[in-house]
């Protein structure tokens, strides 16, 4: 509770007051060998290449939208002495303390630091945070990896999206909606509603949790389910379908075997992720495109999936995989291999935006997701309150490029300031029919 | 089943500076002027060395002017190549990289071209562009010349003095397959003799030019291990993978591979049957951008890049632009010249020279865009004309 409050608290005040011990090594009791020997190569060195602007302060927002929100976003704030500010979002779903925490961590990485270094800040907070990849720490990466792409664009006068060889298409890119629908009649209605406003494409789930083997009943209404998506959505819209990493391998091979015919554009995580030979024993026996990635961190967590052939889209989150910089090295690495790019976008409307940048410069890109229905939510109000215009609602099928320099939005901290911070809360906790624990 | 409220359970998901800029809200950016306008292809002969590069000038309606360089251009493909360009915009630098595939050479020296323009128009060097500097300075190296021992000793004295510390080193003259110990022994002696006369700070890459057999160049490998080699580049031709694989497995020295190759898919599968060390992807055929997405996956693979380089001085001023860009870039070779009208050419096709080395490193450009100046006349002079 203390420590709920103590974010709370600061995430108002933007962590400005925490002082930190300037030398790191120096102070140390450790006397292991490994101790680094402190050099003197800081942002001085760079001065004749750098650009002379410098980062002057980082905020950090925590951000709920209904105060009892287990899933607060979290954005990142940077300012520079050339009056340029950046925003970033390190939204980590049910951990939005510990990566409002780990951004602090940064504060000495990046304030008085050269905002333009974008690949070398990347590779500081990467490589000399020791212990590399995990997702709070690749989200909070992610965050001040956008605010500095965002300043880079302002500062250059250009979109990101130029800033990195786009626009594949200036009509901007191909998306999908969910498909709320839970039955052939809201289907229908749904397909008709798609061909009005040019939708092409929806991602739906699978019904209920799923033990390690499942019983007929289970595994045919799965199957049953995403049949009525098909018979609803009719034949010319693609259709995605998350497992959500429920099911077993065993159980995701059987299902995806009685869905063949419904030729789906892809099955989603169709067993956890970090077991990559697991996934490749599912993917060797499918012929549907499997589409995985969206908890991977930093472009390493890809080679096997890329090498063992499971992946035939990656999915991985700009929130989550390091930002701008990371996103765009896993659809260069997948651009190698002919894997498309499908990113996945579930949080706040800062990463959504970034993520669109990038689809926009990746010839490998398939098609965007946004966690929403053809009918805007709750949330989205919110968002174009905040922007000023309304950000990831697709036009003809396609979320519209920013025209702006940078990520392409004005946002402004009073904005914030009608959804504080309600504090950290666990996600959801699903148990099956005999109280052991199920995955959602 | 104890199954709380399913949509309460389910995710959200289904539920004073160096630059001129100004900052207006509401600032919207246009494609205006940026069209491409112009393509003109410079094919270039340094006078006494006689190597051969062709350079590419690219003007945009606005009049901003993009160099590129590559490798000789027939007149059919420029032709080509121009159609595909022209009208595009050209900030989309990653657009035309795509429509270019089909011809390697002009691809890079329209990638380079392109990011100048976008370094121009965003007034700054196209490192920044990139999302660098991730370093100040570029480590270098110069290919030695000479057939003899002593030749390459006299180049390499050379080449200290100009500032370098690495040196590639060719293998001694090869005359069959499978020459066995006595030229091993004398590739070994060619390096001892260097590295006794350049002392403890100089290092070296061995060039095997894809000239020798998997055995020869795996004993090669193996005779070298404790030598040190920065690595051994190119031990093997690559129209299969099997000799670099044999030659891979057989020793810890470290391999250099890929000047030939501009499919992503090729250097893809050096990595993946990890027969490659060092990255070599060459300027000449994949510009700044293909060799950005090829660093990207070798670095995923903890494996360095040092792109090859030996055309003329506007991929150099684009080699080292890459390099400050790149997180897992390793060295940067760079041309020297024996000739002062050779190295005088060079400069003066650029205005200034970008191939200074210092200490073992090149200094980085500072200017907007590639950061040099063409000089016009210099161009045309040196240009090379149909007999």
């Amino acid at each position: 509770m203390r420590r709920r409050q103590f974010l709370t608290g600061l995430a108002g005040a933007g962590f400005a007051g925490i002082a930190r011990p300037r030398e790191l090594g120096a102070s140390s009791s450790c006397i292991c060998a490994m101790l680094p020997l402190q050099n003197a190569l800081g942002a001085e060195a760079f001065l004749g290449v750098g650009s002379k602007i410098k980062i002057t302060n980082m905020k950090v927002f925590g951000v709920s939208l209904t105060p009892d929100s287990d899933r607060p976003y979290v954005f990142v704030k940077l300012e520079t002495d050339s009056g340029v500010v950046g925003w970033g979002e390190a939204t980590l779903e049910g951990k939005a303390g510990a990566v409002m925490a780990c951004v602090d961590d940064f504060r000495e990485f990046i304030i008085g630091s050269d905002p333009m270094q974008v690949e070398h800040h990347w590779q500081s907070m990467y490589v000399h945070t020791f212990y590399r990849a995990g997702p709070v720490i690749g989200s909070a990466i992610a965050g001040i990896d956008q605010a500095l792409w965002d300043i880079r664009g302002k500062v250059l006068g250009l979109p990101v999206y130029k800033l990195l060889g786009g626009p594949m298409d200036s009509k901007g890119v191909r998306g999908y909606y969910h498909a709320r629908a839970s039955n052939k009649e809201e289907l229908a209605h749904l397909r008709a509603t798609a061909s009005s406003l040019g939708v092409t494409c929806f991602k739906s789930g699978i019904p209920g949790y799923y033990e390690w083997i499942e019983t007929n009943a289970s595994i045919r209404r799965a199957v049953g389910a995403m049949q009525m998506l098909r018979e609803g959505l009719g034949p010319d819209i693609d259709i995605g379908v998350d497992f959500h990493a429920k099911t077993s391998p065993s159980v995701a091979s059987i299902l995806i075997k009685e869905v063949e015919p419904l030729n789906l554009l892809f099955v989603e995580e169709p067993c956890p992720p970090e077991n990559v030979k697991a996934m490749a024993r599912i993917a060797r026996r499918s012929t549907t495109p499997i589409a995985t990635g969206e908890r991977l961190v930093a472009s390493f967590s890809c080679r096997e999936l890329i090498e063992l052939g499971v992946a035939d889209i990656l999915q991985t989150d700009i929130n989550h995989v390091g930002g701008i910089t990371a996103l765009w090295k896993v659809a260069a690495m997948a651009e190698a291999s002919g894997i498309s790019m499908a990113p996945h976008a579930c949080e706040g409307p800062i990463g959504s935006l970034a993520t669109v940048h990038v689809d926009a410069a990746t010839p490998n890109f398939l098609v965007q997701e946004i966690c929403s229905g053809v009918q805007p939510e709750m949330k989205e109000k919110v968002w174009e309150e905040w922007l000023g215009f309304p950000a990831m609602r697709m036009v003809n099928g396609r979320f519209p490029l920013p025209q702006k320099p940078g990520l392409g939005f004005d946002l402004t901290e009073d904005a914030l300031k009608k959804y504080p911070f309600g504090g950290t809360r666990p996600m959801a906790r699903v148990f099956h029919q005999d109280g052991s624990v199920a995955a959602w | 089943m104890i199954m709380p409220d399913r949509t309460a359970l389910r995710r959200a998901r289904l539920a004073s500076t160096a630059f001129a800029f100004s900052l207006q809200k509401d600032q919207v950016v246009t494609d205006s002027g940026m069209k491409v306008s112009v393509l003109r292809l410079y094919p270039l002969r340094e006078p006494v060395s006689g190597r051969r590069y062709t350079l590419l000038k690219i003007v945009t309606e606005s009049g901003l002017v993009g160099m590129g360089e590559c490798g000789e251009v027939s007149a059919a493909d420029f032709a080509k190549a121009t159609r595909i360009v022209a009208e595009k915009p050209a900030t989309a630098y990653e657009v035309i990289r795509q429509h270019l595939l089909p011809w390697p050479g002009l691809q890079a020296a329209v990638n380079m071209a392109l990011l100048d323009i976008l370094g121009k128009k965003a007034q700054a060097p196209i490192y920044q562009v990139l999302g660098g500097p991730t370093r100040f300075k570029a480590r270098s190296s110069a290919a030695l010349e000479g057939e003899t021992d002593a030749a390459l000793a006299t180049s390499m004295k050379r080449a200290h003095v100009a500032g370098h510390r690495a040196f590639l080193v060719p293998v001694p003259r090869v005359g069959a397959p499978n020459q066995g110990q006595a030229f091993i022994q004398a590739t070994r002696r060619r390096l001892d003799r260097l590295r006794e006369a350049g002392g403890d700070g100089v290092d070296f890459v061995l060039d095997g030019a894809g000239l020798l057999s998997a055995g020869d160049a795996s004993s090669l490998a193996h005779e070298l291990e404790r030598f040190h080699l920065l690595w051994f580049d190119e031990p093997c031709r690559l129209s299969t993978l099997s000799p670099a694989r044999k030659i891979a497995s057989e020793s810890v020295t470290a391999l250099g591979f890929g000047r030939h190759l501009h499919d992503p898919g090729a250097f893809q599968d050096l990595l993946r049957e990890e027969v490659v060390d060092v990255l070599r992807p060459s300027l000449a055929l994949n510009g700044i951008s293909q060799i950005r997405k090829m660093a990207a996956l070798a670095e995923a693979y903890y494996v360095a890049v040092a792109p090859h380089h030996n055309g003329g001085p506007v991929a150099t001023a684009a080699a080292l632009h890459l390099a400050a860009s790149l997180p897992n870039f390793f060295l940067q070779e760079i041309p020297l010249p024996v000739s002062e009208a050779d190295r005088r050419m060079r400069s003066e096709l650029v205005g200034a020279s970008l191939e200074t080395v210092a200490d073992g490193f090149a200094a980085l450009p500072t200017g907007s865009g590639l950061g040099i100046t063409l000089n016009e006349d210099a161009l045309e002079r040196y240009r090379e004309r149909p007999a």
